[in-house]
């Protein structure tokens, strides 16, 4: 068990390796010298020239990707270009917002999608299951633009039930968190369905109703915990598309986080920025799947014996 | 898998299956047992042949230019002559709605095969060959799926600029990734299928398992993954369009009208939603196609 | 005679499919006397095992009781509501599942699912619930007991994990035993173990009805046999009666494709032909379609369950008439 987990540990600091290089070449192969694209024609040469010392460019690429992950571990992501600011001290501000957006759409798309996807699957064919189901197949074809657009124009617009955009305290993040969240809530509540038919017919299933247990012991005991499994390993992957998500639902609702930090970086061309967010986001959905793998074991001993 | 027989059994339906053993049903058997039992994918592959046509004869279908503006008649709502109403350059909407269907139809078909013929491809070879190969190739996998795909592609969409054919790169480069996992799994379990250890066993080179047992066998998982992968596709392009970053003016996209539309979201609403509406008709249609292809394919990929 | 246990009187359950009705069990009569051991034989699809889910009320959709009645202990369980029936299940009548490999929960540990129906049906302490189990482990047959409380059945073998299955439904107790082909799934060596230990079980006045496939199992174990085909039940004896003088042409069949490996002939007796569909069974006797010396009126009339003797039951048109085996 520890050995396994150690093993993940290392497996995930190589990709996030892997990821911050594969992220440092893609933005380097562009031609031209970023400061210059970034000022314009008609900058000043020596300014420009200034400017790539001061930001390290003129250095070769071997020190410059040694020295921007260095800083990196020490969580000195650079100066933004655009902004001229740190850009850990723009991405620790955006941060937060991030994190409550998604925490927030994590929450109502699992606790909706799984709660549905276990009545659905308990009265399977009947009228609330064909309700659920219609409604989560919107889900996960209604593209997360079209939800959020949507939201806004019936609740902020027309109703001003919530506010339109911006943050402003937890009720406006409301509308954002089940825009995002929306996709993940259908796709996990047609998992939940599925699996948990499928587990039904088990013969375990049997034998725990053989024991006496009534409908509810045996979804509580015994199926559910069966049927979490795959959901556990859709769950984190729903990590990276709620990022994803994050970026249409943050520009959508102009709120402050990573997302609508990357989408300036790019265009702004700012690298430095660019590569913060995107290291960033990565480590996140790379330590939610090694949480989402730590779970798992928890869930299945099957896994925790082969480690 | 035997448990789920023996439940057949009991049920009394021994005999229905037992006249099914004696003949292995064809590819054409399938597809009309898909199209009897599954009437919402029927409706879907209409839909999804309408949306071909569309795209294919979009300049008969319209009298209007796709990009030509009109100033005299912006943000018109639908009527008589333009059924679906004009955008702030007054160009037609449903004109561009059809000329934006070529994009979708490129963009959820074109990058969708080609990450998939290199995921299928990578994925077969680690599985098969295994060892070394087998754990660069995961890695490298790894490291894309460590990405948000958004973020993947925004950036390789930094890097190379927008554009149709960027686009098609950027999509392909973000999907074949997952497309290998599945694939080499599925390899993998094929590879210890007693037909190949048997085929092994009397001497028959690997490369030779490779595309006689492998690689057909592997077809129905992809031919699912394919239907399944196109909606994301679009769905991604779209979001990409919507920030900017994909499709550019005055190319006809989707994604790309619904992002033009949304400064007029509520003046002229239509503008976003008519192609927000699309999409998700499109996208809907691939997942009915695709669930009901899985059932009859690829029953145990069922929980994938 | 002793008293029944378990009694299940003229019992029929039907498959609601698409197609019509599947008539699955048809008219079933089966006694259980106290502290005996009765065994239900038949080919897989003859509705045996449906006859005794029914009982437990364990049918699955779209499976459905059509009439009958079931009596445990004198009293009828078929009709009672839900929750009594809960109340029953596992605590007055348990049964045991063919393959130990699916039929634990994989993801909880052993002892939780032997325990539990202590916890439902005594509501008893966890600490007692573990004694009682360690003792029901050790009366089993499972070694070091206590450790194994703790296991994952992925952790146990085939024959370790049909013995916790067996401990699992005989931890309360239960007056009446259900066994459906408890020994099907295992090796021979294991299969003598597992028999050895329902036989002691029974010796402890606990009721058995087993199912099986199983021509040897069935003469190793059982006190009464019955035999069913396509839904009926064709034949019933005491076992030695049933091996010795068997009156059903089915019966004869059956037993004399395993004698005949026994003699060490170079083929086997079959029976030829096919089990009738349960959608369309023939109106007359259901084993005419395969019966070597069927008449029209076997086609045209379904036979009596006739009893030609000392409780031995036959279906048969020709039972007691014609030359005996």
């Amino acid at each position: 068990m520890k050995q396994n987990i150690i093993k993940r540990l290392l497996q995930a600091v190589f990709v996030l390796l892997g990821v911050a290089l594969l992220i440092f070449i893609m933005l380097r192969i562009v031609p031209g010298n970023p400061i210059a694209t970034m000022m314009g024609e008609h900058a000043d040469p020596a300014t420009i020239e200034r400017m790539t010392a001061e930001f390290g460019l003129d250095q070769p690429a071997i020190v410059q990707f040694a020295r921007y992950l260095s800083g990196a571990v020490r969580g000195d992501f650079g100066t933004s270009y655009s902004l001229g600011r740190p850009v850990a001290a723009l991405m620790r501000q955006a941060f937060g917002n991030t994190l409550k957006l998604a925490f927030l759409a994590a929450l109502f798309a699992w606790i909706l999608g799984i709660t549905c996807g276990i009545i659905a699957a308990v009265k399977k064919n009947g009228l609330l299951d064909r309700l659920f189901m219609g409604l989560s197949l919107l889900g996960v074809s209604m593209p997360v633009f079209m939800v959020a657009m949507l939201l806004q124009y019936v609740f902020a617009f027309h109703l001003h039930w919530l506010p339109i955009s911006g943050v402003d305290g937890l009720k406006s993040f409301i509308l954002p968190a089940i825009a995002l969240g929306w996709n993940s809530a259908g796709s996990v509540s047609r998992l939940v369905r599925s699996t948990l038919i499928e587990i039904l017919q088990e013969d375990y299933i049997d034998t725990a109703r053989a024991k006496g247990n009534r409908q509810m012991g045996v979804l509580l005991r015994h199926a559910l915990r069966n049927a979490m499994l795959p959901v556990v390993t859709m769950m984190a992957i729903q990590i990276s598309s709620l990022l994803s998500g994050a970026v249409i639902t943050e520009t959508i609702f102009s709120i402050n986080g990573i997302g609508q930090l990357a989408v300036q970086a790019i265009n702004g061309r700012d690298i430095p920025l660019l590569q913060g967010t995107a290291l960033f986001s990565t480590a996140i959905v790379i330590i939610g799947n090694l949480l989402a793998d730590c779970l798992y074991s928890v869930l299945d001993p099957r896994i925790r014996k082969e480690a | 898998m035997f448990g789920k027989k023996k439940k057949l059994m009991a049920a009394g339906e021994d005999v229905r299956l037992k006249s099914q053993i004696g003949e292995a049903e064809t590819f054409w058997d399938l597809m009309r047992r898909l199209a009897k039992e599954n009437k919402l994918a029927v409706f879907s592959a209409v839909v999804i042949l309408l949306f071909i046509l569309a795209a294919i004869f979009a300049p008969f279908l319209t009298p209007y230019s796709y990009k030509d503006m009109d100033l005299l008649n912006r943000l018109s709502p639908p009527s008589g002559a333009h059924l679906l109403g004009t955008d702030e350059g007054g160009r037609d909407i449903l004109t561009r709605m059809l000329y934006g269907s070529r994009v979708s139809l490129m963009i959820g078909v074109l990058p969708t095969l080609l990450g998939m013929i290199l995921g299928a491809a990578l994925g077969i070879i680690a599985g098969v060959i295994g060892g070394k190969t087998d754990a660069i190739i995961m890695r490298i996998a790894d490291i894309t799926l460590g990405f948000p795909s958004m973020l993947l592609a925004m950036l390789i969409m930094y890097t190379l600029g927008g554009g149709l054919m960027n686009v098609v790169l950027t999509l392909s480069l973000v999907n074949w990734a997952s497309v290998s996992r599945i694939v080499r799994s599925e390899a993998i379990r094929l590879k210890q299928n007693e037909y190949v250890e048997a085929a092994r066993a009397i001497g028959v080179k690997k490369r030779v398992i490779l595309w006689r047992h492998i690689l057909p066998n592997c077809l129905p998982t992809l031919i699912v993954l394919f239907t399944l992968n196109v909606p994301s596709s679009i769905l991604t392009e779209s979001s990409l369009s919507f920030l900017g970053l994909g499709i550019q003016v005055p190319d006809a996209s989707w994604g790309l009208m619904v992002n033009m539309g949304r400064q007029f979201l509520y003046i002229a609403p239509w503008l976003s939603l008519v192609p927000s509406a699309a999409i998700m008709l499109v996208v809907l249609a691939f997942n009915f196609l695709g669930d009901g292809l899985r059932d009859v394919l690829d029953p145990h990929q069922k929980n994938q | 005679m002793e008293k029944n246990m378990l009694e299940i009187r003229h019992l029929s359950a039907s498959f609601f499919t698409q197609k019509g009705e599947v008539k699955a069990v048809n008219d079933v009569c089966i006694e259980v006397p106290k502290g005996k051991i009765v065994g239900i034989v038949g080919e897989s699809g003859c509705g045996k095992s449906m006859t005794v889910r029914a009982c437990m009320g364990l049918l699955k959709y779209p499976g459905r009781v059509v009439g009958g009645e079931a009596w445990l202990d004198g009293k009828e369980i078929l009709s009672l509501p839900e929750k009594e029936k809960c109340a029953i299940r596992g605590d007055e009548i348990a049964m045991v599942f063919q393959d130990p490999m699916t039929s634990l929960n994989p993801v909880v540990r052993v002892g939780k699912q032997v325990t539990e129906a202590l916890r439902l049906h005594r509501n008893m302490p966890a600490a007692e619930a573990r004694r009682e189990a360690v003792a029901m482990f050790e009366a089993v047959g499972i070694p070091e007991a206590k450790k194994r409380l703790s296991s994952y059945p992925h952790q146990l073998s085939g024959g370790l994990r049909q013995r916790v299955m067996i401990a699992m439904a005989m931890i309360c107790h239960p007056k009446v035993l259900i066994a459906d082909e408890p020994t099907t799934a295992l090796d021979v060596t294991v299969e003598a173990q597992i028999l050895r230990l329902m036989k002691k079980l029974c010796s402890d006045g606990t009721s058995v009805l087993i199912i099986s496939h199983n021509l040897g199992v069935i003469a190793q174990l059982c006190d009464y046999v019955y035999v069913m085909y396509a839904g009926r039940i064709v034949e019933q004896a005491d076992t030695f009666t049933l091996f010795e003088e068997p009156l059903h042409p089915y019966t004869r069949g059956l037993l004399s494709s395993v004698s005949s490996l026994r003699r060490g002939g170079d083929k086997l007796d079959t029976i030829p032909g096919v089990v009738p569909n349960l959608l369309h069974l023939p109106a007359g006797c259901s084993f005419s379609l395969r019966c070597e010396r069927c008449e029209e009126k076997c086609r045209e009339c379904l036979p009596d369950l006739m009893d030609v003797g000392d409780g031995h039951k036959v279906r048969c048109h020709f039972a007691g008439r014609g030359e005996k085996a």
